[in-house]
C-alpha cells in the first residue's frame, strides 16, 4: 500500500515538475509526432508539455502544432526535426531568448512577444544559415 | 535527392538528374514553369524547385515584420510580403503554387492564434466594471482553444516598496485566477505569477501613481 501511495506521488510530482519547466504545449496532432526531453522520447498528444532542450519530431504525412509560453505558434509540417536549443521568457527581469533549429522539415513561424520585447533574440538555425526573426510569420523548408 | 545537388558539378550524373527533374516537376505542376528558380543545376528548361529555403508573409494582424537569412553564400533581408530566399544566403523567386505545395499542410496544422487582455482595478485587488465585464469573454476565448494554457500576471504602478508589490501583484493575479475558475475556466495549465512594479506600461518614476500600471494581463493560448 506505502508503495503505491509512493509511486502515485511520484508520477504526480513528476508531471507538476513537467508542467513548471514546461516553456510551451502541443496544441494539435495530426499521424506520427514526438516530443524527446532529457532523452525521453513521447508520442506527442495535444496538451504534451514542451521544454528548453526537447526536440520535436514529426513523421511521414504527419503535423504538428505547438504554442510557447510567450505567444510564438509554429506548426511543422511531415518529417521534420525541430530543437529548441535555448528558451527563456521573463519579460521583468530582462531575459528573453529564444533559440531554435529546424534540422529537417517545414516550419510555420508566428512571432510571439519575446521579439516585441527584444528584436534579435530570436533565431531559427538551419544546416547551412541562421534565420532572425523579427516580429512576423514565416514560412521556412529545409530539406535534407 | 543528393544527385539534384551534385548534378551541378559531377557531369555524368547530370543528364539523368535533369530527366527525373523535369518528369517530377510536370508531374507535380502539371506542367514545365521556368520562372521560379535562380540559375543553377543542369536543365536548360526546367528548372528543380528549391529545396531549402524561407518565405515572409504577413503576421496575423496583418503586419509584416522582417527577416534575415544569413548563409554560406552571402544574406539576405527580407522584409516584403512573398519575398524569399535560400536558407545558404541566395535570393530567391518563387511564386505562390510553389509555396502551396510546399507548405499547404503545414499552415493547415497552424493552432489557434493566442490573446492577451489587460483587466484594470478600480481599486486595490478590485476589478474596474469594465475589466469585470471581459471575464466571460476569456473564458470563450479559452473554451474556443484545444487544451488551452492560460497565464495570469499581475502588475502594480511604483508607490509602495518594491516588496509589497511582488505581493500585490500576486494577490491581484490571484484574485483574477480565482474569478476566472469560479465562472467556469477550464484550462490545460494555469499559471498565477507577479511582475510587480518591474514591468510597467507606462514607465514612472519610483513612487508614482499610474492607474495604467495597475493591471493583471491574461494571456490565452
Amino acid at each position: 500500500m506505502l508503495r503505491v501511495a509512493v509511486i502515485a506521488f511520484l508520477f504526480l510530482w513528476g508531471n507538476a515538475m513537467a508542467n513548471e519547466l514546461a516553456i510551451g504545449h502541443v496544441k494539435n496532432v495530426s499521424g506520427d509526432a514526438f516530443v524527446t526531453t532529457g532523452g525521453k522520447k513521447t508520442k506527442a498528444d495535444i496538451g504534451s508539455p514542451i521544454q528548453q532542450g526537447s526536440v520535436l519530431e514529426t513523421g511521414k504525412k504527419s503535423s504538428m502544432g505547438v504554442i510557447f509560453k510567450d505567444e510564438t505558434v509554429m506548426s511543422f509540417g511531415a518529417d521534420t526535426v525541430f530543437t529548441v536549443d535555448e528558451y527563456s521568457y521573463a519579460p521583468a527581469e530582462k531575459k528573453l531568448k529564444f533559440g531554435s533549429k529546424l534540422a529537417k522539415g517545414s516550419l510555420n513561424y508566428v512571432s510571439g512577444v519575446i521579439e516585441k520585447l527584444k528584436p534579435d533574440a530570436v533565431t531559427v538555425g538551419t544546416p547551412s544559415g541562421v534565420i532572425g526573426v523579427r516580429g512576423t510569420q514565416f514560412l521556412l523548408r529545409v530539406e535534407e | 535527392m543528393k544527385t539534384l545537388l551534385s548534378g551541378r558539378t559531377n557531369t555524368s550524373a547530370a543528364p539523368f538528374a535533369c530527366s527525373v527533374v523535369a518528369i517530377a516537376t510536370m508531374t507535380l505542376l502539371g506542367g514545365c514553369t521556368p520562372k521560379y528558380y535562380v540559375q543553377q543545376g543542369p536543365c536548360p528548361t526546367c528548372e528543380p524547385a528549391p529545396k531549402s529555403y524561407v518565405v515572409l508573409i504577413p503576421s496575423p494582424d496583418g503586419t509584416v515584420g522582417e527577416v534575415v537569412v544569413k548563409g554560406e553564400k552571402g544574406e539576405q533581408t527580407l522584409k516584403n510580403a512573398g519575398q524569399a530566399a535560400l536558407v545558404d544566403g541566395q535570393a530567391l523567386q518563387i511564386d505562390d503554387k510553389q509555396i502551396k505545395q510546399d507548405f499547404g499542410s503545414t499552415m493547415a496544422a497552424l493552432p489557434t492564434i493566442p490573446v492577451r487582455f489587460v483587466l484594470n482595478f478600480s481599486s486595490g485587488i478590485t476589478l474596474s466594471p469594465a475589466s469585470a465585464a471581459l471575464l466571460p469573454k476569456i473564458i470563450a476565448e479559452a473554451e474556443a482553444r484545444p487544451a488551452v494554457d492560460v497565464t495570469v500576471t499581475g502588475h502594480t504602478d511604483t508607490l509602495q516598496t518594491f516588496e509589497y508589490n511582488e505581493k500585490l501583484g500576486l494577490r491581484r493575479a490571484t484574485r483574477v485566477a480565482d474569478q476566472l475558475r469560479q465562472q467556469g475556466l477550464k484550462a490545460n495549465s494555469l499559471s498565477i505569477e507577479s511582475d510587480g512594479e518591474r514591468n510597467p506600461l507606462v514607465p514612472t518614476p519610483d513612487n508614482t501613481f499610474e492607474p495604467k500600471n495597475r493591471r493583471v494581463e491574461v494571456s490565452v493560448r
